[in-house]
């Protein structure tokens, strides 16, 4: 049994986090929470999402799991206005899910879980760096890397307790320093690591200019993001995996 | 099977030059594969599908650089791949070259999952891309790809290019395959390979060879029965030749066609007696697969055509897909040609069927324009019974039992009379059709085959330059046009221009063509007597002929069998025309 209504702005945050990673999901429809797992094809970026029953107008589910192409989903959530409402219902005999916007009534049919691939495990790690910065900024480093490599080194300072994006271009680079007074919140530790600018693009898009972002870093280990959204009922924590930094 | 394990395999196949040792060396990676066989039958020759299925991976060479890119490392472009590609010469050497894991995944932390590359895992990922549709879906299999690369040593990189692209390079090829197959699991065929080795008598090693030849075929049969390389192996090992003799048909699968080479109608007679002489329809070949309209899902089509390469054209083809609904109600598997007609149901050319065949957009708009129809001329299928191993004339009974109502089943005729054929062609030709088939009636439905049992009249051995010296008035439809011209040879050293004749032409030639001539010719009539007209020699014809043989009939003492019009050549006169001393020494080098 599912049956919710949530603002389309809400759900479209949310399915786009994922969209970024991956074309078809596993929703997990628990009592509480709705949750999304999902690992990119490489096996390199992954994200986790959880949106509260809280985050909802009304939330009632029991447990299921529905696969969903994530497109489709994404596709019938921009017909609605940001502040219009979107009721989702389960028919649990057609395994179709019914979604209304405003007199406007759509079936999707869904995809079989088990034809998803795997949801992965989380893996715990124990990152020594956590710096707290606001969405812009972050998209301020990406923006200038961008324009010189296809990748992206994130590194902390301990002694000049500062927080670096830095690009290595063929010919050009790039460095966006942020210090303590910068930033929203500060951690310093151990932490250099090396990313692919695919992937920290497109986890970058979902992330709302305006939200705060929370990194964990290491040497050489995943980076971890994490923001909420849906006025703080919905969080995502993604996860990518470094690449050997050469010399 | 790792896929490490499958490529350094590919390597030492690659690099055995003797035919024997490759093929042996095919063999021992079958026997090695265990659950991933018939997933290496196909990989050996660049397959991720079998042959029946039309599916593609859809990746162009330029998503394979792109992906080659991204795993390479820092900053490396698909134009550095190209660059490269353009100094090595062959994909698989560019990507053994690059030094690819540079990106980590998460599974090296604790999020499960991968481990080393498998030839299952590899299968799996490049079926997972093929499906992926719609949009971003071009974004997925970069993601997909680049995965895969990331993972890979630069062995493994060079088959998985070469895999991507369908191309593997290592000389193994259809029947390496068959053989390696027989080879691994037949105990016939094995024995054979093994008295190959020792030092047996010459009558062993004979009747080794006879037995090796037997399960070979027993293969081959299965091969051209399910179109499946991968299924074949895994029924040879697990249920040996008996299971291989149980393959069949299935409807939906396409077989591949049996072909024609060209030949003669003198061959034909020559080497068969009596032939079995058809329609050559000028359309596109196209293979019928009918369930018999039993339980299918809501929409679901139950007839499927495919195009001679194998590839679903049922889209584009709704007439014949309802044609075939209405008029036929068991399972069944056709051959024959959809071609274009016109409101009289005459055919037309060939480029009109090609603006139908392969449709993908605006089929109802098309349909309108261009009414093609099916002409069947073989039944490999029907309600259980294989028909592949009976005979042309039985097949073609059965064809008219189903559809011998309709217009759709080729006339068959069975003669043993060269005149008969020529009638029949000349019916054909008038009609609009390309010519005539000739087939051996006894031969079974060999696919794939391009034999000596079907064949394509060729309609010139040789032709003539001769000049026109007489004419008849043709009959019904005709009656108002000179509709069969006699030719002539001129004899050389004749003091006045003098003539002698060699046949008549009356085929390949269109109504308008008849108006035409006529009308060239009506002036030069100097005698007319009933429907017999003499000319005056003005005109010259190239005539196409397949012999010259003696005869009693024409004033030379030869008759061209198998006269057909060519062309008026213009730049000839009847001076220049060929001469019968010409006539003669071509009849005589025969």
């Amino acid at each position: 049994m599912f049956k919710a209504i949530v603002s389309a702005s809400t759900l479209r945050d949310a399915l786009d986090s994922v969209s970024v990673l991956v074309e078809e999901c596993k929703i997990r429809l628990n009592e509480d929470e709705l949750a999304i797992r999902a690992v990119d094809p490489a096996n390199v970026g992954m994200v986790d999402l959880s949106l509260e029953a809280a985050a909802f107008e009304s939330y009632e589910a029991d447990g299921g799991v529905i696969g969903v192409n994530l497109s489709r989903l994404e596709d019938i959530a921009g017909m609605a206005n940001s502040g219009d409402l979107i009721q989702l219902e389960l028919n649990e005999e057609t395994r179709k899910l019914h979604i209304q916007i405003e007199g406007l009534s759509y079936t999707l049919a869904l995809i079989d879980p088990d034809s998803i691939r795997q949801e992965p495990d989380i893996p715990d790690l124990d990152l020594p760096a956590e710096i707290v910065l606001e969405g812009n900024q972050m998209d301020r480093g990406i923006k200038a890397a961008d324009m010189v490599s296809d990748h992206i080194r994130l590194r902390v300072d301990e002694e000049a307790e500062a927080f670096y994006i830095e690009a290595e271009g063929d010919t050009d680079d790039v460095d966006l320093k942020l210090t303590r007074e910068d930033l929203i919140d500060f951690t310093s530790g151990p932490a250099d690591s090396l990313f692919s600018l695919d992937y920290l693009k497109d986890m970058n898009k979902a992330i709302p200019s305006d939200a705060e972002v929370t990194i964990e870093l290491g040497a050489e280990f995943p980076v971890k993001l994490h923001y909420e959204f849906g006025e703080g009922m919905g969080h995502v924590t993604y996860m990518l995996a470094p690449r050997i930094q050469s010399d | 099977m790792e896929f490490a394990a499958f490529t350094a395999r590919a390597d030492d196949i690659d690099a055995e030059a003797a035919d024997l040792a490759k093929t042996a060396l095919v063999r021992d990676l079958f026997a090695a594969a265990g659950d991933d066989l018939s997933v290496v039958a196909r990989f050996v020759q660049g397959r991720v599908f079998p042959a029946w299925d039309s599916t593609t991976l859809d990746i162009g060479p330029s998503l394979c650089y792109e992906a080659i890119a991204r795993a390479a490392g820092q900053n490396v472009t698909a134009a550095a791949v190209e660059d490269r590609l353009a100094e090595m010469g062959e994909i698989g050497d560019v990507a053994a070259s690059f030094d690819f894991g540079g990106q980590r995944g998460l599974a090296a932390f604790g999020s499960g999952g991968q481990s080393n590359l498998t030839v299952e895992g590899v299968d799996e990922a490049l079926r997972a891309l093929a499906a992926a549709s719609g949009s971003g879906s071009q974004d997925r299999k970069l993601d997909t790809l680049f995965g895969l690369f990331n993972r890979c040593s630069p062995a493994e990189a060079r088959y998985l290019a070469r895999l991507v692209l369908a191309e593997m390079r290592i000389g193994v090829g259809e029947g390496t395959v068959r053989d390696a197959i027989a080879e691994a699991f037949l105990a016939d065929a094995a024995d054979a390979a093994a008295v190959r080795d020792d030092d047996a008598d010459d009558e062993q090693v004979t009747a080794a060879r006879e037995r090796r030849d037997t399960a070979i075929e027993t293969v081959e049969r299965a091969l051209q029965v399910s179109n499946d390389y991968g299924r074949v192996a895994v029924i040879a090992r697990d249920e040996g030749e008996t299971g291989l003799d149980a393959v069949q048909l299935e409807v939906g699968r396409p077989v591949q066609a049996m072909l024609a080479q060209a030949g003669t109608v003198l061959d034909a007679l020559d080497a068969w007696g009596d032939v079995a002489v058809e329609t050559k329809f000028d359309g596109a070949r196209v293979q019928v697969h009918y369930d018999g309209g039993s339980e299918n899902g809501e929409g679901d089509t139950d007839v499927s055509l495919f195009s001679r390469n194998m590839e679903d054209v049922t889209d584009a083809l709704p007439e014949v897909v309802e044609f075939v609904e209405r008029e036929v109600d068991v399972p069944v598997i056709l051959d024959g040609e959809v071609v274009a007609v016109d409101d009289d149901g005459s055919p037309l050319p060939f480029q009109e069927i090609l603006r139908r065949f392969r449709r993908k957009h605006d089929v109802d708009r098309m349909r309108d324009e261009v009414t093609v129809e099916l002409r069947a001329f073989d039944c490999l299928h029907v309600d259980g019974d294989d028909l592949l191993a009976e005979s042309v004339t039985d097949r073609h009974d059965r064809l008219t039992d189903l559809l011998g109502e309709t217009d759709a089943v080729s006339n068959l005729l069975l003669t043993e009379d060269a005149e008969e054929i020529e009638a029949y062609e000349a019916e054909a030709l008038d009609a609009g059709h390309e010519g005539i088939m000739l087939k051996n009636p006894d031969a079974p439905y060999s696919p794939g085959k391009r034999g000596k049992n079907w064949l394509k009249r060729k309609p010139d051995v040789e032709t003539l330059d001769l000049v026109v010296t007489g004419a008849e008035w043709g009959e019904g439809r005709r009656a108002t046009f000179l509709g069969t011209f006699l030719v002539s040879a001129r004899v050389e050293e004749s003091e006045d221009a003098e003539f002698r004749t060699l046949g008549k032409v009356a085929t390949g030639i269109t109504d308008e063509r008849l108006a035409e001539l006529t009308e060239r010719l009506e002036p030069d009539i100097v005698a007319e007597s009933g429907t017999q007209v003499d000319l005056r020699p003005t005109t010259v014809f190239e005539v196409g002929y397949e012999e010259i043989q003696q005869s009693p009939t024409y004033s030379s003492g030869y008759a061209l069998r198998f006269p057909r019009f060519v062309e008026v050549r213009e730049d000839k006169t009847p001076e220049t025309a060929d001469t019968l001393e010409r006539v003669e020494r071509l009849a005589e080098q025969q």
